[in-house]
C-alpha cells in the first residue's frame, strides 16, 4: 500500500513472514509507483515489468531475463521500519532508538483526515501532548496519533484502552470519524465545533 | 522558449467517422482547437484566433499541426491493400506524456503483467533478443524479429502462439505494429497508435487497426483493443517521473529495452521534446 513519509512516498508491505517493508514509491527500471505492485513470499515485484525486489530492496528477479543474475546495482531505496504495538513506524534517517511506546493503549484504526493538526487541535478543543491528542465525545474517549502528510491531509491512527471491549471499539471508531467530519468542516473555513 | 521541432509534425485531432458540422473542441500542444465539417463537405481545423491549420485525412482520422509541416504524413502501404478491415478504435484519454504513451506501445515485456491472459502469461515472461534500427533513409526506428508468447495474441486467435512482431516508429509521436496474422501466414496484422499531444502530460490515445479478419464483429475488436489501452493507462498514469526521460540515469534499461533506448535517442536527435525531459533530477 502507499504511505507517506517525510522522504516521500513510499510502498509499504509486508512479507509471507509477516515482515513489514517500506520502499521508495518507484521502481529504477521504469519508474512505475511500486505501491501498485504484488506480493509474493519475501518479494515485492513491480506491476510492469515484474521485477522483483527482496526486504533489502536489492532486485532479485528480472522475468525478461530469466536467466539472468540482476546486478548488485539495481537496487530500491528502502526506509528503516518497525512494528511497535500494532502501529508501524518509518524512520527518515537512521533511528538511533525505538519507536515511542504508548503503554495501555490498543490501535483500533487509521484514516485520512483532510485536514490539517491546527483543525484537528482545534476540532478536539485540546492540544496535542505527549505526542497523541485527546478526544472525548460524549463518554468515549479516544486518543489520537497523528502522521501530517501535507498541510491540509493528516493520517490519523486511532487509539483506545487496550482493555476495551468490541462495543466500546465500535463506539471510538464512530467517535474518530464524528472528529474526522468536525475536523474537515474547520479546514473548509467553517468554524466552532 | 525555442521553437520545438514537433511543432511541425502532424498529429491526429479527430475520427472522419465523427466528423460533423457542429465540431469537436479540442487542444494541440496546449492550443485550444476546433475540428469541425466546413460548408463545402471538408474538413477544417481552426485555433481560437479563428486561423486555420493545415489538414490532411488519412487512416480514418484527421490530422493536423500547429506549424508548417515539411513532409506528407508517413506512408503506411498496408492500409490500402484489399481484403483488409480497417478499423476505427475511438480514443483514450491518459493523463501522461504522449512520448511515454508510445514508449509503453514498442515494450512487450510488460505483456504478462498489464495484459495477463490476453497478450502474455507467467511465466512464458522472457524477451528474446530482437534486431533494432535507426533507418537512416526513411528517418525512422524500427524492431523486428521481436518475438513473444500469447495466450490470445488477437481476437480471431485461439490459444496461444509464440507471435513475432516488427515495431515502426514514423512520428515521434506514432507507433505501427506489425503482428503475426494467425488467418493468413504470410501477411503481417497491422495496428496502429496514433497519439494526440493535448499537453506535455496529457494526450489522447486514437488506436486504428488494418487487420485480415473478416468474421469478428466490428464491436469485439473495438472492445478488444480498448481493454488493452485501458489496462496501459493504469500504468502510464502513475510512472515517475511523468516526462519521458532522455539523458540516461534515472532508469535502467535492459536487452528487452532496446526498443525504447532507440527511440529516446531518436527523439533526443531531432529535438522532439516535448512530452519529454533532458536533464535527470
Ligand atoms: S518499471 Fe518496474 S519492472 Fe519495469
Ligand atoms: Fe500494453
Amino acid at each position: 500500500m502507499p504511505a507517506q513519509s517525510p522522504a516521500g512516498r513510499v510502498a509499504l508491505w509486508r512479507g509471507r513472514s509477516g515482515r513489514v517493508s517500506a520502499f521508495a514509491d518507484r521502481c529504477p527500471h521504469r519508474g512505475m509507483r511500486l505501491s501498485h505492485g504484488f506480493v509474493r513470499g519475501e518479494t515485492l515485484s513491480c506491476i510492469y515489468h515484474g521485477w522483483g525486489y527482496a526486504q533489502a530492496g536489492n532486485c532479485v528477479r528480472i522475468p525478461a531475463h530469466p536467466a539472468l543474475t540482476p546486478p548488485e546495482t539495481v537496487r530500491v531505496a528502502t526506509q528503516h521500519v518497525e512494528d511497535g504495538g500494532g502501529i508501524i513506524w518509518i524512520s527518515a534517517g537512521e533511528p538511533t532508538g525505538g519507536p515511542p511506546r504508548f503503554e495501555g493503549l490498543a490501535p483500533v484504526r487509521s484514516m485520512t483526515v483532510e485536514a490539517g493538526i491546527v483543525a484537528l487541535e482545534e476540532a478536539t478543543g485540546t492540544s496535542i501532548a505527549g505526542g497523541l491528542l485527546d478526544y472525548t465525545n460524549a463518554d468515549t474517549s479516544v486518543r489520537l496519533l497523528l502522521a501530517p502528510e501535507s498541510p491540509a491531509r493528516t493520517l490519523m491512527h486511532v487509539l483506545i484502552d487496550e482493555d476495551s471491549n468490541p462495543d466500546e471499539r465500535i463506539t471510538a471508531s464512530r467517535a474518530a470519524e464524528a472528529l474526522r467530519r468536525a475536523a474537515e468542516h474547520i479546514e473548509r473555513g467553517g468554524t466552532g465545533r | 522558449m525555442t521553437r520545438n521541432a514537433m511543432m511541425d509534425e502532424w498529429y491526429p485531432v479527430g475520427l472522419v467517422s465523427q466528423l460533423d458540422a457542429h465540431g469537436r473542441s479540442t487542444a494541440l500542444m496546449g492550443e485550444p482547437i476546433e475540428v469541425k465539417r466546413g460548408d463545402d463537405g471538408t474538413a477544417t481545423v481552426a485555433r481560437s484566433d479563428g486561423r486555420h491549420l493545415p489538414v490532411c485525412i488519412r487512416y480514418g482520422h484527421v490530422w493536423s499541426s500547429l506549424g508548417d509541416p515539411q513532409k506528407p504524413l508517413f506512408a503506411i502501404p498496408e492500409a490500402d491493400q484489399p481484403g483488409r478491415r480497417l478499423v476505427d478504435v475511438g480514443v483514450v484519454r491518459v493523463r501522461c506524456s504522449p512520448l511515454r504513451a508510445v514508449e509503453n506501445f514498442l515494450d512487450i515485456a510488460h505483456f504478462p503483467f498489464v495484459h495477463t491472459d490476453i497478450l502474455g502469461s507467467e511465466p512464458h515472461t522472457e524477451v528474446q533478443n530482437y534486431k533494432v534500427e535507426i533507418r537512416e533513409d526513411e528517418d525512422e526506428v524500427w524492431a523486428t524479429q521481436v518475438r513473444f508468447y500469447q495466450p490470445q495474441a488477437a481476437k480471431s486467435a485461439e490459444g496461444g502462439i509464440t507471435t513475432e512482431y516488427m515495431y515502426r516508429v514514423p512520428a515521434p509521436t506514432c507507433s505501427i505494429l506489425y503482428k503475426t496474422c494467425p488467418p493468413r501466414p504470410g501477411e503481417w496484422d497491422v495496428i496502429t497508435l496514433f497519439v494526440q499531444p493535448l499537453a506535455e502530460d496529457l494526450c489522447d490515445v486514437w488506436p486504428w487497426m488494418a487487420l485480415f479478419d473478416d468474421e469478428t464483429p466490428m464491436t469485439d475488436l473495438i472492445h478488444f483493443q480498448q481493454t488493452i489501452f485501458v489496462q496501459d493507462r493504469s500504468i502510464l498514469e502513475n510512472q515517475i517521473p511523468g516526462l519521458l526521460p532522455l539523458d540516461p540515469g534515472m532508469e535502467i534499461p535492459t536487452r528487452a529495452d532496446l526498443t525504447s533506448v532507440a527511440y529516446r535517442r531518436w527523439l533526443k536527435r531531432h529535438g522532439y521534446t516535448y512530452g519529454a525531459q533532458l536533464v535527470a533530477q
